[in-house]
């Protein structure tokens, strides 16, 4: 079996494995990122990078984050956004709590093959968050910051790659079969 | 499991389902404190002081570029902005002489009618550091906060009429909601007779609404709309608005007129927040 995966991880994997601090680092960028001062017309489509990168360290390094990091998160994005404090903060942990049970699946997947099992729930956390704050009475919604969802979903592949990058794991093999 | 470092030999903790399940009741837990009793102000301004200093820094080189770029102004569009406002300083100066001779009338004229006289207002100038990313609220954060004095529902207004209320105070900065917000409406009169209405946002930033308004009320397209003064909060004599159409009442018992914001709402850098009246306002006589 030429292109198979091996069982154990090989090469640079073994030698640097995703640590505590590169897990931090990445979080804490893609935080500050969304906090730039953005073009106020553009808001609509910036999507939300700290989830993201929350999600692919789900996938990649279950034991380093969990649902305690994802839901601090969602309060500090709560606490930037101004809105309710705790909608973020549910909508990162619905997220979190998904793709942390789903990893090992997710794991044998390449980015592009991964966006289909993760666009709903990039979709579904603007969706969520809309509909929730629509719940709780905060007037009227503006609904085309549905888009950032679709944003997120664009943006997966090269994000995963940047971070693929950054924590020194190979790319899967072009044709990788789960034993 | 090779693929996940540092995992324990003996798995110690709760079930991802149970912690899941503890986490969303937290967060419903927070989310009805902060919707229904507004208890978790402390929460939110600690954690906003904490962010603060990172959003200053993220923004800093946005507004060095900013400053680098109005460096390099010519020589002639200096001239010319001089010029321009030599101009308007001396129509202030003509507006102004004419204000102080109608205030001290107005004071003579209380005086013989012995009504109270009108309160002062003191304002702080705060400058716009960020609008909230959120798709519900049309609001901005101001570069004042409750260490500057200010509180929440002070008004917010600009060179050109209402801007909006402060909605909530953190410690360095504040969140105004701006007039056009859905939920924020402001007392006004009409300049030409007189009338008193309730001008609400729509949640656009070019339209405001007067929602319940009589069928028979007289008001046109082209009436300029001022703050009353009666709820004590806005001080008399804001402009607000300019009604740009009326619409009879359709399917509801009551009108509408549609009207333009005079306050530049989400166009200037500087805006004033007023310190609201300390005492009762005074009744605002009927013209």
């Amino acid at each position: 079996m030429n292109g198979a995966r091996p069982l154990l991880p090989q090469g640079a994997e073994l030698a640097a494995p995703p640590n505590r601090a590169k897990v931090m680092a990445t979080l804490f960028a893609a935080l500050c990122l969304t906090l730039l001062p953005w073009v106020d017309g553009l808001r609509w489509l910036l999507p939300d990078l700290t989830l993201m990168v929350l999600l692919y360290w789900c996938i990649h390094a279950p034991r380093l984050v969990g649902l305690g990091i994802a839901f601090f998160l969602g309060l500090v994005t709560d606490v930037t956004h101004g809105l309710l404090l705790g909608l973020d903060a549910l909508a990162y942990c619905g997220a979190a709590f998904v793709v942390l049970s789903l990893h090992k699946r997710l794991e044998g997947f390449d980015a592009p093959r991964q966006i289909l099992q993760l666009a709903p729930l990039l979709l579904g956390k603007e969706a969520l968050v809309l509909t929730l704050g629509l719940a709780f009475g905060r007037g009227e919604a503006d609904w085309r910051y549905l888009a950032a969802g679709l944003v997120a979903i664009l943006l997966w592949w090269p994000l995963a790659t940047l971070l693929d990058r950054i924590s020194g794991r190979p790319a899967l093999p072009e044709k990788a079969v789960m034993e | 499991m090779p693929h996940t470092p540092q995992a324990p030999l003996f798995v110690r903790e709760m079930a991802l389902p149970t912690r899941f399940a503890l986490y969303v009741l937290v967060c419903l837990l927070l989310l009805a404190l902060d919707t229904r009793y507004s208890a978790l102000a402390w929460l939110r301004g600690g954690l906003n002081a904490a962010l603060h200093p990172m959003q200053r820094v993220l923004a800093a080189p946005w507004e060095w570029s900013q400053d680098v770029a109005g460096f390099f102004i010519t020589h002639g569009e200096l001239k010319r902005d001089n010029d321009h406002l030599r101009e308007e300083r001396d129509h202030m100066r003509i507006a102004q002489q004419d204000r102080q001779t109608l205030l001290a009338e107005n004071n003579n004229l209380r005086q013989l009618l012995e009504l109270p006289t009108r309160p002062d207002t003191a304002s702080r100038v705060a400058e716009i550091v960020q609008t909230v990313p959120s798709p519900f609220s049309r609001k901005v954060i101001v570069n004042r906060g409750s260490a500057h004095g200010l509180a929440a529902g002070w008004p917010v207004v600009d060179a050109a009429g209402l801007v909006g209320q402060v909605t909530r105070s953190y410690p360095l900065t504040s969140e105004v909601t701006l007039l056009t917000d859905r939920d924020q409406g402001a007392p006004v009169q009409n300049l030409r007779n007189g009338l008193r209405l309730i001008v609400s946002g729509t949640g656009s930033d070019r339209l405001l609404e007067v929602r319940f308004l009589d069928m028979h009320a007289d008001i046109k397209e082209g009436d300029l709309l001022y703050t009353s003064g009666i709820d004590g909060t806005y001080p008399a004599g804001i402009p607000v608005a300019q009604v740009v159409k009326t619409e009879p009442p359709r399917n509801t018992p009551f009108a509408r007129a549609y009207c333009r914001p005079l306050g530049g709402v989400g166009r200037y850098r500087h805006v004033a927040v007023l310190k609201p009246l300390e005492q009762a306002p005074a009744p605002t006589p009927k013209p």
